[in-house]
């Protein structure tokens, strides 16, 4: 699971241009939306496609969105649930 | 940059709107045009903050003399009458000609596998697209306020369903994005609004008509984020009952950052943007602070 966390900080710095962050700065459970990282629709939407071609999930709505993206934790223990590739 | 959020609707209470679109089942436009030139216009003129932006826009994007700026911000603010005019009367049947200049691109997207972002502003008006710009093999999206009246969304709803057209209205809870992200993986097409700031806060700072003005950064990047093919499609009004589309591709580099993407697009955007207004000066539609050195401000 630690390790997943860790590539998926990696790979939000990546596909939303967070230059001047590393994975150290992103706490685990910290809120990605809001007071937390503050991502906003847009990151959101960039996370929906990143997790389709990165994992091959297919998320289907945003009630179900806002559960996973809620922190590094609760999208890791996702994908490690979900993933096809 | 629009400073204040627009709140996304059409002028007019919905008890307007129905009585509108009534009246003009039985009577013609140009009745109704003259109605708004003499009796409407003139006290929008005196009292409506939006003329005075309509002012500065032609002042100081366009050059024009204070006196022409005056009768340029009259003719801005008639056409404007006149297209609202002509959405209701397309809600109440009537029907307008619609000329389109690059349908061979429309046409040559729409017959291919993936989908493709269309990017529209509130110039000329946009809405007839959806009469005209007609795939048999892909749904077209639209991206659409939530806080838009019943009257105008009903008579969309009713008027568009023939035409493969799905209205997805912006919501607080994001679920418009799981819409436009399940249309796009499904090869659809998807329209956005290109010209006001909604949702996202994120801009991306662009050259329009010589001064520096902000553009929302989110439909570009959903164009970039899958790698799409993105139009601009500028719809004119040109006469009493006659439109021209303009549907013109920006290009941008789909193997480079996502941020180098995103300035290429807007930047294609802007220019064509610019090139539609030199065209039509008078059917800039957004009366609100738009450009950082004031001019729109109200």
């Amino acid at each position: 699971m630690e390790e997943l966390m860790e590539e998926l900080k990696r790979e939000i710095i990546s596909v939303l241009n967070l230059e001047e962050m590393t994975p150290a700065d992103i706490d685990d459970d910290a809120p990605l939306f809001g007071q937390g990282l503050g991502l906003d629709s847009i990151d959101a939407l960039e996370l929906i496609v990143l997790m389709e071609k990165k994992y091959g999930i297919r998320l289907a709505s945003a009630s179900e969105g806002k559960d996973i993206f809620k922190s590094i934790r609760t999208m890791a223990e996702y994908v490690s649930k979900n993933r096809k590739k | 940059m629009a400073e204040k959020e627009w709140k996304g609707n059409t002028f007019g209470t919905a008890f307007m709107h129905r009585w509108l679109i009534r009246a003009l089942r039985y009577s013609d436009v140009r009745f109704w045009y003259a109605f708004a030139a003499v009796f409407v216009i003139p006290f929008c003129m005196i009292f409506a903050k939006g003329a005075r932006t309509s002012w500065r826009y032609f002042r100081r994007r366009h050059g024009f003399g204070p006196l022409r700026s005056l009768l340029m911000t009259y003719v801005n603010l008639t056409l404007f009458s006149q297209v609202v005019i002509d959405k209701f009367a397309l809600y109440a049947g009537k029907r307008m000609s619609i000329k389109v200049v690059g349908s061979d691109i429309f046409r040559r997207l729409a017959s291919a596998d993936d989908g493709f972002v269309i990017l529209s502003a509130h110039v000329g008006c946009y809405e007839m697209a959806g009469y005209e710009l007609v795939s048999d093999r892909k749904m077209f999206n639209a991206l659409v306020y939530a806080n838009e009246k019943a009257s105008v969304m009903n008579g969309r709803s009713r008027l568009f369903a023939d035409n493969h057209i799905r209205m997805i209205p912006i919501t607080s809870d994001m679920s418009h994005l799981f819409r436009i992200e399940e249309a796009l993986r499904g090869g659809e097409i998807v329209s956005i609004p290109a010209d006001r700031v909604f949702g996202s806060r994120r801009t991306v700072g662009v050259s329009l008509l010589g001064a520096e003005a902000s553009l929302p950064s989110g439909p570009f990047s959903v164009a970039a984020m899958r790698g799409l093919n993105v139009v601009a499609v500028n719809v004119m009004k040109t006469s009493a009952r006659g439109y021209t589309a303009y549907v013109v591709p920006i290009d941008y580099d789909k193997t480079a950052p996502r941020r180098e993407q995103v300035r290429t697009l807007a930047d294609g955007y802007a220019a064509e943007l610019e090139r539609v207004l030199r065209m039509y000066p008078a059917q800039w539609y957004n009366f609100f602070d738009f450009w950082h050195d004031g001019a729109g401000n109200r």
